[in-house]
């Protein structure tokens, strides 16, 4: 039969013998299919050559029962088996081929680790267990033989397609494992790599692409020398194509000036003067995290305030120009600003406004109406091109850094004031605002106009509540117009003083937001107090709320103007206002109930006492925004 | 039935589950693939589940100390099935063995645990090998016992450095997670 043959290879003990063993069976196997290696003829032959199986007694070689233990073993090669002997012990390897002769069957493995020592030297050299090195051929014999163990073997063709699935990941080949093992294909003879001269020594990632200027070396040549690959670049594709003439010189030398100018263009925009070298708001130590990364929030607006905000800069500016003193824009504009921020109420809405769009209700100034007037108008102004490219935000950045929390306070009152809601004690405001009737600074006065007409009275009380603290006297001292100028653009904390007298009333917000850079007003001096006069609103905001990095300009986000539009606002108010200005509200909102007492008053002024909201409540009327009510003067800042 | 001695042929049928017990103290069940008298070799097929994978077991009858019939059921090895790659077999053998070099080059041969434990995560790393009982590390730079950065020799400088490094590193590492380690 065939498998007789087929086994005698196996009869020579020595391992060497066995691979070639294996294989002359493979070949004898195939040969006998008559193909070179078919498989299912093979088998073919086995099984013709197993035949009877059951009780195998067709002799010694060509027995079934033998074949059948010739193909399980042949099944075994290059598996993990593990192989008991006689005392005991087991090896574990690489199946590699059995080592049989008419009566005995041995096993010879690659690879082998002893695994299981039985043995009596063993017993006592348990620490040496591991670091025995594998032996690469292990003949065991027959005679020692006990069983051999495999587990998860294929044994069918099913199995096998099983496993070649599973198994045929392609196997990582390591390049040690390829120069130093003798187990794989020689194609070639391996040398090991030593640099040539023209490579770098000690190529250090730094320094490899130096000379990539002067390399000389063109690689779409190289490539179309070596392989024929030409190129299909074209640069036209991808840019404007250049038109090359007789005035290219000319175009040149145009593009290149223009290029200059708008290089050298003046920019408040943090990052654009960064990269045209400019240093913008060298002394504040704007981090990292503000130049680079954070959101802008525009002066404490929160963003979805951002779009009323800009509408409010807008409008402002629009007023501006066309002196719209109803600003019935206004108050919509007023809304975006979350009034809170304005903290100069009413008046420094229109500042606010105008501040606004000067980014930041730097300008604000809140002072007197006038005053405000004058900051207003000079608001706009500044605005104007403030808004010009930057947003408003940056403006606010900018202009708070001086002051900017004042700024933005301001701002953020007088958006408050704005709201048309200025309900509450910025209500004093509007009427400030009202009052400067035509203060119509930056959009603020309309909506104070309006408010200011109902709250007349208000300007009293919200002149306290906008700024804390100092101007709540001055406030109350019902400035409303009269004080105007009293009311000193509080935008800057500093110029409290002034303000403080009437403008309180007037609740400029300016004193919020320090707009610091950009009021040009005189209040500059106080943008940097932080303590916002005007504003009977303004608290003094401790930072209750999530902290703004005391410097980034984009975090004003503090600042967040409450909603303020409309005055449905109310019952929300604390709403987005950080930290609820609840100090205000028991005043202003009627509906508020919490009647918060000046916790939020700023440590640094008074504020307005409680004394002061009292009368509010009853003018409050106009709901100022609750949202106003955060206002959120400053939100800590204190500069 | 315990039998004693060379099993009888007739007994081992194909097909039939048999409980074993040989003399060295092991017990198991399986079904008879075959039974070759002449080898006096037994296979068994380990194992109730009928998966993809067997676990197959060649026992010297003279071994077996007792055992019984447990049932008879038919052949587990399907002729028609068999199938024999003798290629893949090889590439199969070739890849195990490629793959076993390169574990046992990670074991150190009459090293103490501790600088098997050293080889072990300075390789987590590097390319490591072990010549006798020296690390060899990226082929240069050798560390001998008792593995200390003094103990690190040859290579460059700045190989020769970074070793040092990685072996201090690995050293507190070890120490760390436990003494005895």
């Amino acid at each position: 039969m065939n498998l007789q043959q087929a086994v005698q290879p196996k009869l020579s003990a020595n391992g060497f013998g066995r691979r070639r063993g294996e294989r002359e069976v493979g070949t004898r196997l195939e040969n006998k299919s008559q193909s070179g290696k078919s498989n299912p003829s093979r088998s073919t032959n086995t099984v013709a050559g197993i035949g009877a199986m059951t009780g195998g007694k067709a002799g010694g070689y060509g027995s079934p029962s033998r074949d059948r233990v010739i193909y399980v073993t042949t099944r075994l090669i290059g598996h993990q088996v593990e192989v008991q002997v006689k005392d005991g012990s087991i090896y574990s390897g690489i199946f590699h081929a059995t080592n049989t002769t008419e009566k005995d069957f041995g096993i010879i493995l690659k690879m082998a680790r002893l695994t299981k020592d039985c043995s009596v030297r063993g017993q006592k050299a348990t620490a040496e267990f591991v670091s025995k090195a594998p032996s690469k051929t292990f003949i065991i014999p027959g005679k020692e033989l006990v069983q051999v163990v495999a587990k998860g073997v294929s044994v069918t063709r099913d199995e096998l397609s099983h496993e070649v699935q599973h198994e045929k990941q392609p196997e990582l080949m390591l390049d040690s494992s390829i120069s130093q093992s003798r187990y794989v294909e020689m194609e070639r003879e391996l040398e090991p790599w030593v640099p040539g001269e023209d490579d770098p020594r000690f190529p250090e990632l730094d320094n490899i692409f130096d000379d990539r200027w002067n390399r000389g070396w063109d690689q779409f040549e190289t490539n179309e020398t070596l392989f024929g690959v030409k190129s299909t670049f074209d640069e036209e594709i991808y840019t404007t194509k250049l038109e090359r003439g007789p005035n290219m010189d000319e175009l040149e030398k145009k593009a290149l000036r223009i290029a200059r100018e708008i290089e050298g263009e003046e920019t408040r925009d943090l990052h654009l003067a960064e990269e045209r070298g400019i240093s913008l708001h060298e002394d504040f130590d704007i981090d990292e995290e503000t130049r680079y990364s954070s959101v802008y929030r525009g002066k404490g607006v929160d963003d979805s305030e951002y779009e009323e905000h800009e509408d409010m800069l807008l409008d402002s500016c629009n007023m501006e120009t066309f002196g719209g003193s109803d600003s019935a824009t206004k108050s919509s504009i007023g809304k975006s600003n979350d009034g809170a921020r304005t903290s100069s109420g009413s008046s420094s809405k229109d500042q606010a406004h105008s501040s606004q769009s000067n980014t930041g209700l730097d300008v604000c100034r809140f002072g007197s109406h006038d005053h405000a007037k004058q900051l207003a108008s000079e608001l706009p102004f500044k605005s104007l091109p403030a808004s010009d490219g930057e947003s408003r935000v940056h403006e606010n950045r900018v202009s708070e850094h001086g002051d900017n929390n004042n700024a933005k306070e301001l701002e953020e009152k007088k958006m408050l004031g704005e709201d048309a809601q200025l309900s509450k004690p910025e209500d004093s405001r509007p009427s400030l605002i009202k009052k400067k009737d035509g203060s119509d600074i930056g959009g603020l006065s309309p909506d104070a106009t309006s408010y200011a007409a109902s709250s007349g009275v208000l300007s009293k009380g919200h002149e306290k509540m906008s700024f804390p603290g100092e101007h709540s006297d001055s406030i109350v001292s019902g400035k409303l117009h009269g004080e105007p100028q009293s009311l000193n653009p509080r935008g800057q904390p500093g110029s409290s003083a002034s303000s403080s007298s009437d403008c309180a009333g007037s609740a400029l917000a300016l004193s919020g937001p320090g707009l610091s850079p950009s009021s040009s007003v005189g209040s500059i001096s106080s943008e940097k107090s932080k303590e916002f006069k005007l504003n009977p609103n303004a608290k003094s905001f401790v930072p209750s709320q999530p902290p703004v990095r005391p410097h980034s300009p984009a975090s004003d986000g503090s600042f967040y103007f409450p909603p303020n539009v409309p005055v449905p606002h109310m019952s929300g108010m604390p709403l987005g206002i950080g930290p609820s200005y609840p100090g205000h509200q028991p005043v202003i909102y009627p509906q508020l109930a919490p009647m918060q007492s000046p916790p939020y008053f700023h440590a640094n002024g008074p504020q307005y006492g409680p004394q002061m909201l009292v009368g509010h409540p009853r003018q409050q009327q106009v709901l100022y925004m609750p949202s106003y009510q955060p206002e959120m003067p400053y939100k800590g800042r204190d500069f | 039935m315990a039998m004693d001695g060379s099993a009888n042929p007739e007994d081992f049928v194909v097909g039939c589950v048999l409980s074993i017990k040989t003399t060295l103290g092991d017990e198991f069940e399986g079904q008879v693939i075959t039974f070759d008298r002449f080898s006096n070799i037994l296979v068994l097929q380990e194992g109730s589940k009928q998966g993809p994978r067997r676990n197959i077991r060649l026992l010297k009858a003279n071994y077996i100390k007792e055992w019984s019939l447990l049932g008879q059921a038919e052949d587990p090895l399907d002729i028609k099935k068999c199938y024999l790659d003798l290629n893949s077999l090889q590439a199969r053998e070739d890849s195990a063995i490629r793959q076993a070099e390169a574990e046992a080059e990670r074991i150190g041969v009459g090293v103490t645990s501790e600088a098997q434990n050293i080889f072990d995560a300075l390789s987590k790393t590097l390319p490591v090998r072990w010549d006798k009982t020296v690390i060899v590390v990226m082929n240069e730079v050798r560390v001998s016992s008792p593995y200390l950065p003094e103990s690190v020799s040859g290579g460059t400088p700045a190989a020769n450095d970074r070793v040092k490094k990685v072996l201090e590193l690995e050293r507190k590492r070890l120490q760390s997670r436990g003494p005895g380690q």
